[in-house]
């Protein structure tokens, strides 16, 4: 196969799908980027065989082909070379030659037909998302995903599809994120499923803001199409904890903040919170919130905030970083904090949907 | 009985016949509610019970899994002062989901009556074995049925079948060695399995070797040793997995010993397996190796080539893949050693077929899994290659491997390759004689005999046919 392409939309199109690339795999085609020349299309895919992408850019085809590269390689020549027109010949040994200014390289590649193709999705169910508004929901909820490979259901965004609405929810135990948004879907589309981590950052990196985003849900695979790009992903099996368990009901005090200046706030004090006492304490008295942070080797830091409360006084400890991550991820002008005491929960909302339960930390005075 | 509060009142209203360690529970649960708050004891632990406690770890049972996980990632400190301040033997509590919570492992111990009560109530009938199982240390999918038996493991199974009828009284103990990966683990699981499947009754344990050390030297530091030897002593099976750990542990040979003679002097079953024979296990007193041996001691080979054959095609069935006979010959023509290996092989194959969604081919299957099988094949070692590698280490000829010539600079070497060809090849005495340049076969006795003392008296000969061997193997 033959084509020229421009540096940039080559490295675009190489970007898109690279970081699926795993450095560390059994077999060796894994580490590579299938590239398929046709119809002035140049196509990349990449696949760790749970998660796979695909897209691709414009290029001037001189002669139609395909092959496997490695990924990881062929991005940093490409990002290096010195001309912005790139000339690319495949042999049929797979020998790969890049030709751009006076520079000339030739890489080895694998035979296209060792690359795992993307699952199929005939006979799937189809659902049409905005891409804002899928985008908007992984944002609010993706940070609070578990980490801990041992409860292995918690390592993914639990994604419901029920009574008209998409919900999605993550939780580590510590914390818990919701966002639901009305969405149309027959009856009988109705299913819950559970995205993985890794899907859901290659998602995120895939959406945009306008147009819709079509979802196609098998037995155990999921895929997600934009424009001409595709990402498909292995599903967790097993079933999401009953997460509703979780939120608070009713609350005794709520106090409305805004959230750019509770998140400055709580970022400046918490630099002196360590490592030991990773909290901040939020004492509340009467149209004030005192933000105090205190390691004992290593001083204290205090702030205070004019806000509309009138509830009774009290004090609550958090973690800042779980209490910083819902602040960036919203766009929201005001937050609600509703509070029971500082033993419970408390809970984030905003105008509009969204929720987050956090465990307050145990304050020692 | 307070009947003050509706949340204990839960608890209570259960268990009117209140016995002494429900009456523990329910003061547990009112220094909980201080601690955490009344909301949120009401909200995670108003449903919990109390499941009892065994060598310092209770059990603590929720109704479900988001239960589990908040009050072991928020609840846990609170839940342990709490369990600690009331039950003062408990060092360690867990929590677990009602509807696995176990029967077994527990049974037998004082407050056993409530729990086992409770417990019945939640435990399904068909699941009943698959838990029992798991609570003795055993996997549910290692039974007899899923055995497939072939030349090689003829007697073995015949053995463990005849054991699991009638445990105690014929083979005892019983002593299964053979190679890693050849399904020792499995009969002796399938043993336990059958055991409890006929005699629900019957006590099991399965644990292995290394865990039975830990868990004596754990009961030496934490000083109830008393208490380690009435768990052990009192099952009705034991099963054991490489006990060639047992090696140069003295201590915990000695606990052994005694803990089998007590098993066997009470007829109760004993099954051993290892990976060689019990006389071959290095520092393991003398004593202890002849009681191994005193039963039955059953040998597995590595499976023939139908076997491997069967043993793919029973494979391929349970996963419900579908693989072409070809490739399935294939495999087992390639894979020889190791039952696991070709089941990793298979399953690698399956997961690629699977992904694409094609029937893979021979030839794609030998690109596969092109690590497994050179390694495959760097296990024969031929007298050739010895030759060439002990002339290469020593700076002779090849020539000379065969030649007529004995200086000792030549001999010497020659004796080496002679030796290793005996200990490291199938052929004969007569085919390794043949092989350098037709000497006679007490000749290759004589280099074997005399390598061997050599290895003794002189320092560094070891070491050198060690080199060598590992060349050879790579």
């Amino acid at each position: 196969m033959k084509f020229r392409i421009s540096k940039e939309a080559f490295l675009e199109g190489l970007q898109k799908v690279q970081h699926v690339v795993s450095s560390r795999t059994t077999l060796p085609i894994l580490s590579n980027v299938l590239l398929v020349a046709k119809d002035g299309r140049l196509q990349f895919t990449t696949t760790d065989l749970d998660v796979g992408i695909t897209g691709s850019v414009e290029a001037q085809i001189e002669k139609e082909g395909a092959t496997t590269l490695p990924a990881k390689r062929l991005v940093s020549i490409v990002r290096e070379l010195p001309a912005s027109e790139v000339e690319v010949t495949v042999d049929a040994k797979n020998h790969a030659q890049i030709r751009s200014g006076p520079s000339f390289f030739k890489i080895i590649g694998l035979s296209e037909t060792e690359f795992p193709p993307l699952p199929d999705f005939e006979g799937a169910r189809v659902f049409k998302i905005p891409q804002q508004v899928l985008r908007d929901g992984l944002r609010k909820t993706s940070y609070a995903i578990s980490t801990d490979e041992t409860r292995y259901v918690l390592n993914g965004i639990f994604t419901s599809f029920r009574d008209g609405k998409m919900t999605l929810v993550a939780t580590d135990g510590r914390r818990l994120a919701m966002v639901d948004a009305d969405l149309e879907f027959p009856a009988s589309h109705e299913t819950d499923v559970i995205i993985p981590t890794k899907a859901v950052q290659e998602l995120q990196r895939l959406l945009g803001d306008a147009g819709e985003v079509v979802v196609k849900l098998s037995d155990n695979q999921i895929s997600f199409t934009v424009g001409d790009s595709l990402l498909a992903s292995k599903l967790i099996e097993g079933n999401y904890p009953n997460y509703r368990q979780v939120i608070p009901g009713d609350s005794n005090e709520r106090v409305v903040i805004s959230r750019e200046a509770l998140l400055e706030t709580v970022r400046r004090v918490s630099l002196l919170s360590s490592d030991k006492s990773n909290s901040v304490k939020l004492v509340f008295s009467e149209n004030h919130i005192e933000i105090t942070a205190n390691s004992p080797d290593v001083g204290e830091a205090q702030e205070s905030m004019d806000v509309a409360y009138t509830g009774r006084p009290m004090q609550i400890a958090f973690n800042p970083e779980f209490l910083q991550a819902p602040l960036r991820a919203l766009d929201a002008e005001d937050v609600y904090l509703d509070l029971i005491d500082e033993m419970s929960p408390g809970v984030l909302r905003i105008e509009g949907s969204f929720l987050y339960v956090l465990m307050p930390m145990r304050v020692t005075n | 009985m307070e009947k003050e509060d509706v949340a204990v009142d839960a608890i209570v209203s259960e268990n009117t016949d209140c016995s002494e360690s429900d009456r523990g529970w329910n003061q547990v649960c009112e220094a909980l509610r201080g601690m955490v708050g009344a909301d949120a004891f009401q909200r995670w632990f108003r449903l919990a019970t109390w499941m009892g406690e065994e060598d310092g770890i209770a059990a603590v049972a929720v109704p479900g899994e988001i239960h589990q996980v908040w009050i072991e990632t928020n609840y846990l400190p609170e839940l342990t002062n709490a369990v600690t301040s009331v039950f003062e033997d408990v060092r360690e509590v867990s929590v677990v989901l009602t509807e696995v919570a176990g029967l077994p492992g527990l049974e037998g111990s004082p407050q056993s009556a409530a729990r086992s009560r409770k417990a019945e109530a939640v435990v399904l009938e068909g699941d009943a074995l698959d838990k029992r199982a798991k609570a003795a240390g055993l996997n549910p999918a290692n039974t007899f049925d899923s055995f497939v038996v072939g030349g090689n493991s003829q007697f073995a199974h015949a053995a463990c079948l005849a054991v699991a009828k009638k445990s105690g009284v014929g083979y005892n103990p019983l002593f299964i060695h053979g190679g890693p990966g050849l399904g020792k683990t499995h009969l002796m699981q399938a043993i336990g399995q059958e055991i409890l499947r006929s005699q629900p009754g019957a006590r099991v344990i399965y644990l292995t070797c290394e865990k039975f050390t830990n868990e004596f030297i754990d009961a030496i530091r934490r000083g109830d040793i008393e208490k380690f030897r009435r768990r052990y002593r009192s099952t009705d099976v034991m099963l054991i997995d490489d006990v060639q750990f047992l090696g140069g542990k003295e201590r915990s040979q000695e606990e052994f010993f005694h803990t089998f003679n007590t098993l066997l002097d009470g007829r109760n079953q004993v099954v051993l397996t290892c990976d060689r024979p019990a006389c071959e296990i290095k520092s393991l007193e003398p004593r202890l190796i002849s009681r191994f041996e005193c039963g039955l001691t059953v040998e597995m080979q590595p499976p023939q080539m139908e076997t491997r054959l069967a043993i793919l095609k029973k494979k391929a069935f349970d996963w419900k893949v579908r693989v072409d006979s070809s490739v399935l010959s294939f495999l087992a023509e390639k894979i020889r050693t190791n039952v696991r290996r070709l089941e990793g092989a298979l399953m690698r194959v399956a997961t690629y077929s699977s992904l694409a969604g094609e029937s893979v081919t021979v030839d794609k299957v030998e690109h596969l899994l092109r690590d497994l099988i050179r390694e495959e094949a760097s296990r024969q070692v031929s007298i050739d290659a010895i030759q060439k590698a002990v002339a290469d280490h020593f700076d002779v000829r090849l020539a000379d491997m065969t030649s007529r010539r004995r200086p000792a600079s030549i001999a010497f070497p020659r004796q080496i390759a002679m030796y290793l060809s005996r200990s490291l090849t199938k052929g004969s005495l007569m085919e390794i004689g043949e092989a350098f340049g037709g000497r006679d076969h007490g000749t290759v006795i004589h280099a074997c005999k005399k390598v061997t003392e050599m290895i003794e008296g002189e320092a560094g000969l070891k070491e050198t046919l060690e080199r060598i061997e590992s060349q050879l193997r790579r």
